[in-house]
């Protein structure tokens, strides 16, 4: 029974920042739940590139349906052209996952107005290219999901995270603030706060890493697939009364002083 | 192991509080549904009953334990009566709660005993199933408390201050045993669940069919049950301390009663 109430099958599903160690593993678990997936890059890097191919492959071996795609998701053309692909490819768009992540640290001091831009167009801008395009097929069909995974520092501060911070926390608000936009509409809207991942890029080193594993209730780093169990949760029919919400999957990170 | 495999409790066994209705019944059968064995526990025998045997038809077992969770001694029976029949505990589900004598009363008018009265049923009573069970959860190497709030444990409504005190108390006492319990891999997390009517008319109108919700309905029994199982099984290992509101926007909103904004245009018209 309770396989049935979370299963998947017959929906389509974007991620963006399929790339990164928590797209990936969100794609290929919305895969294994039974979707479609289609997938791109954060930016149209040559290792993001490769990245998403290998993503799409994976699929394909799970017997889903599949594409990747290498864009740039601070442009408002390239989205809103993946969008009308996954439509086209796939046949309708269900589920949006945003893994969109671009880590930067730095004092404030040393942060030029460039850097600053670019940390909260990749991060926070990027995720309202894609729920605006990905808002038309899911409006029009009265049902969908829209699934951000943020940073716990969307919560928490981090010295010299100040741009990051404030980006990752535009993208909780943002969330809540289209949740009320689309409550009657069928469309959900909500966050999974990640906690320390195994390759997220803000862990700079091994040392870090460790430190990091102490200092967690959980005494571990998350694993990818630890946060996209979550996906495939919050992307299935079970979750219709849950909107603007977060779900922090953190190893009780934020239940500690 | 895949995604849905997660979703399994097959071999797992539940204590469900307040497994005799509403919430809690739901929760129980959901368990059941996923292959979990339950523990229906709560005041009124014959609603237990009723539980358990709808726990049976799905081929799962399912024991009652008639307890007064105020009381710690019924509490401490309960868990032992769990242990004498399936002889381990997985997951426990503090659910026994609601309003009590000396709600609806402005603070001044609320008496020494109402106040611990309401206190004790909706807090004291979670520390008194956690003491219980944590013991043999440790000894296991693990396992899963699923604490209930509510919208009244981070808003406030009126004239509603035990429930609302003892269930803002119920998220950070989830925090404090995430804390310390995170390296016995005991995760506590909670469920927050808004209106649920099961379809019952009289609460359908009482609600006003959820008009007032963002969504615009309340929620339904079967959106109940799996955010329980997902709290309960491996698709949730590294979620501790944390929260699951089942709502439908209202908590995302309330700053303006519609939760829209008018349109304002910028005044420049957004050139740059």
């Amino acid at each position: 029974m309770s396989r049935e109430q979370f299963s998947l099958h017959g929906k389509v599903a974007l991620v963006v920042g399929a790339s990164t160690a928590l797209g990936q593993a969100a794609a290929i678990a919305l895969a294994e739940a039974g979707t479609d997936v289609a997938v791109a890059t954060t930016l149209p890097t040559l290792l993001e590139t490769e990245a998403v191919n290998a993503c799409a492959h994976t699929i394909r071996t799970l017997q889903r349906q599949g594409f990747a795609k290498a864009i740039d998701t601070t442009s408002e053309s390239e989205v809103a052209a993946l969008v009308q692909q996954t439509v086209s490819e796939l046949g309708r768009l269900d589920i949006l996952v945003n893994a969109l992540d671009l880590p930067f640290a730095k004092p404030l001091p040393e942060v030029s107005l460039a850097e600053w831009q670019r940390v909260l167009a990749v991060n926070l801008t990027g995720v309202y290219l894609t729920c605006r395009a990905a808002s038309a097929p899911m409006l029009a069909q009265q049902a969908g999901r829209i699934i951000n995974i943020v940073s716990v520092l969307g919560e928490r501060g981090m010295a010299n995270g100040s741009a990051y911070c404030a980006a990752q926390a535009g993208v909780l608000n943002l969330t809540r603030a289209l949740s009320l936009e689309w409550a009657r509409n069928g469309v959900t809207v909500n966050a999974i706060g990640a906690g320390w991942t195994d390759g997220m890029g803000m862990i700079a080193n091994e040392q870090i890493k460790q430190q990091l594993a102490r200092y967690i209730p959980n005494k571990r780093l998350a694993q990818p697939h630890e946060i996209s169990d979550a996906v495939v949760y919050l992307a299935s029919d079970a979750t219709g009364f849950i909107t603007g919400q977060v779900i922090w999957i953190e190893g009780g990170v934020l239940s500690r002083l | 192991m895949r995604v849905l495999e997660k979703t399994r409790l097959d071999g797992k066994v539940a204590i469900v509080t307040g497994a005799g209705r509403g919430l809690g019944r739901e929760m129980a059968l959901a368990l059941a549904d996923a292959g979990a064995d339950i523990v229906a526990a709560a005041r009124t025998q014959t609603q237990i009953d009723e539980t358990a045997h709808l726990v049976r038809v799905k081929g799962r077992r399912c024991i009652t334990v008639q307890t007064d969770v105020t009381n710690p001694g019924s509490v401490n029976r309960m868990v032992e009566a769990t242990f004498a029949e399936f002889e381990r505990i997985d997951i426990l589900v503090n659910n026994a709660g609601g309003t009590t004598r000396g709600w609806n009363k402005p603070l001044e008018n609320i008496t020494d005993e109402q106040w611990h009265d309401g206190v004790s049923l909706n807090i004291t009573s979670a520390f008194y199933c956690c003491r219980a069970v944590l013991p043999r959860m440790i000894q296991q190497g693990g396992g899963k408390i699923i604490n209930v709030t509510s919208g009244l444990g981070v808003r406030a409504s009126r004239y509603n201050f035990m429930y609302s005190t003892a269930k803002a108390g119920m998220i950070n006492f989830t925090r404090a045993l995430a804390m310390n319990y995170a390296d016995k891999n005991i995760q506590a997390t909670l469920i927050l669940p808004g209106i649920f009517p099961h379809d019952d008319p009289q609460m359908m109108a009482f609600w006003q069919g959820g008009k007032f919700i963002p969504i615009g309905r309340p929620g339904k029994d079967n959106e109940l049950g799996p955010a329980c199982v997902f709290l309960a099984s491996d698709l949730s290992n590294y979620m501790n301390g944390e929260l699951i509101a089942l709502e439908g926007g209202g908590l995302a909103g309330g700053e303006v009663p519609t939760g829209f904004a008018p349109v304002v245009p910028l005044p420049d018209g957004g050139q740059s």
